[in-house]
């Protein structure tokens, strides 16, 4: 069944590219505008990940998965507060 | 050197002809659904295929037509990037160069581009030669969506992100133009024998 | 290893230098075969925070990559890599105030068990509720712990009747059942929707249109691997 699950699943992941979690992050969709965090993004696996705006499923980001090496394009607008 | 889990094998396939292989993958009984984004759904009334670009007058066809094309039925071994591969799979469909009969170009690269938005780059050359076809069947049976029905491309000799799902049309070009995964990573070419997975193989 | 149901069991592990987690995070768990083949799946923590070992509930699925592993062929002193904890949407901690509900689909229960258990641990006065939706009794997760906390516990089968002990229905959820339960939108829970993707989004959908926020409603999805 080729379903989604969501950006949790990636969560360790995206710790690892990012060396901080960011499942909590909020993303402003560069399509419809609607702000999600990074953690309700829906996740779809083909060769890499996909991770899409719950809304309008526009791509958030593409993260190729080399062995212990990413490559990661990210789109819209990733806000971090730093605490 | 990561511990071992006693025990583990996992749920590959293991009687295997390990020259079939390429390097770095793993045989499977199942057929793995893997996608960048939710499957899209035309009915085959919306569907129609298209052959564009450098070509002159592009040519197009309704589902009906495309069906009553020359078809084959092709057995042949298909490798995923993710390292599984499935030996002796079988469709049906029209070959690229059918679809390309009559056509003059000089174009060297083609895009395959789908339903939903995927897209993904070859040379012309392969998809030529008894090495491409749109394939509208699996084991017999009409394409299941989540496989890429209603027609899907299907280029075995090269890294399953390469056969594009719900293909609506290829576009010629002089140019080679990467595709989803060619920008996001992935190796241009993508030769299994050669493991081209990303992109600094 | 503790057997929770006839299809899941509890493991038991033992972490060196753990770092402690949050309620709701989970762990990437990667097994290597001794031909160095690997498979990777992520697993909720079952655990409260506090307690000296960790636990992870497991579901064992058919044909399963990892969990046919876990569940029946791992012993005591096998070893495997773990990633973790990770998750920092999906958490709840008893220093957040307003109430909570926990909305589970099957084995999504796992990382809202440990909410409930950390609750419970902190002696938290948060109106806390939970929702849990199964096949069959047999198939509920935690059933003899769950029995403490029936007065928070809302259970519906979808496959037969729930025993009169239990606040129950015999139906999937919709949009009564989450309005009996309760909180109301009006009192701002924070919301917590575990399970398969198909479950979460309905009941993500149905808490919406009671008028959650959805930036209160807090989802995680479990889904196939993709191979």
């Amino acid at each position: 069944m080729s379903i989604h699950t969501d950006g949790n699943a990636i969560a360790g992941v995206l710790e690892e590219i990012f060396g901080v979690e960011v499942t909590a992050t909020m993303r402003v969709c560069q399509s419809c505008g609607q702000e999600h965090a990074i953690g309700a993004h829906r996740l779809y696996r083909g060769a890499g990940l996909v991770l899409r705006c719950p809304n309008c499923g526009d791509i958030a980001a593409a993260v190729a998965t080399k062995q212990d090496e990413y490559r990661v394009k990210l789109f819209g607008t990733w806000s971090e507060e730093l605490v | 050197m990561p511990p071992i889990s006693r025990g583990f094998r996992g749920r590959r396939q293991t009687e295997v002809d390990p020259s079939r292989l390429p390097p770095g993958q793993y045989a499977t009984n199942d057929f793995p659904v893997l996608s960048a984004g939710p499957t899209p759904h035309t009915s085959l009334d919306e569907w129609s295929f298209t052959v564009g670009g450098a070509v002159g007058d592009a040519k197009s066809w309704t589902w009906e037509e495309f069906v009553a094309m020359p078809s084959e039925v092709v057995t042949r071994d298909i490798h995923c990037v993710t390292k599984w591969s499935k030996l002796d799979t079988t469709w049906t469909g029209v070959s690229v160069e059918t679809l390309l009969d009559g056509l003059e170009t000089s174009a060297e690269f083609v895009t395959a581009w789908c339903d939903g938005g995927y897209t993904t780059n070859l040379p012309l050359a392969d998809v030529v030669d008894g090495k491409g076809w749109v394939a509208y069947e699996y084991a017999g049976e009409p394409l299941d969506p989540e496989h890429g029905g209603p027609a899907r491309l299907l280029v075995p000799h090269l890294y399953f992100w390469k056969s594009a799902k719900w293909v609506r049309g290829i576009n010629l070009a002089e140019q080679d133009e990467p595709g989803f995964w060619e920008s996001y990573g992935y190796h241009n070419y993508g030769d299994p024998w050669k493991e081209q997975r990303y992109w600094s193989d | 290893m503790r057997v929770e149901t006839p299809q899941a069991k509890t493991l038991v592990l033992d972490v060196p230098d753990w770092p402690g987690h949050l309620p709701g995070q989970h762990v990437d768990v990667r097994l290597t075969a001794e031909d160095g083949y690997q498979s990777e799946r992520s697993y909720s923590i079952a655990s409260a925070p506090g307690t000296a070992d960790l636990e992870l509930t497991v579901e064992r699925i058919d044909d399963g990559e990892v969990s046919p592993w876990l569940t029946e062929e791992a012993q005591p002193g096998d070893q495997f890599e773990l990633r973790g904890p990770v998750g920092g949407y999906f958490v709840w901690d008893a220093t957040l105030e307003g109430p909570v509900l926990l909305v589970a689909g099957g084995s999504g229960l796992v990382p809202l068990m440990a909410i409930l258990r950390h609750h419970e641990n902190t002696g938290s006065s948060a109106d806390l509720r939970l929702l849990l939706s199964a096949r069959a009794l047999e198939d509920v997760l935690y059933r003899s712990e769950l029995e403490r906390f029936r007065d928070v516990v809302h259970l519906t089968l979808t496959r037969e009747q729930p025993p009169p002990e239990w606040n129950g229905w015999s139906r999937r959820i919709d949009a009564d059942m989450l309005r009996d339960v309760g909180p109301g939108a009006d009192q701002h829970p924070h919301v917590y929707v575990c399970g398969p993707t198909p479950f979460v989004e309905e009941a993500a959908r149905l808490l919406v249109e009671l008028g959650h926020l959805p930036a209160a409603v807090h989802t995680e999805r479990f889904g196939p691997s993709g191979g």
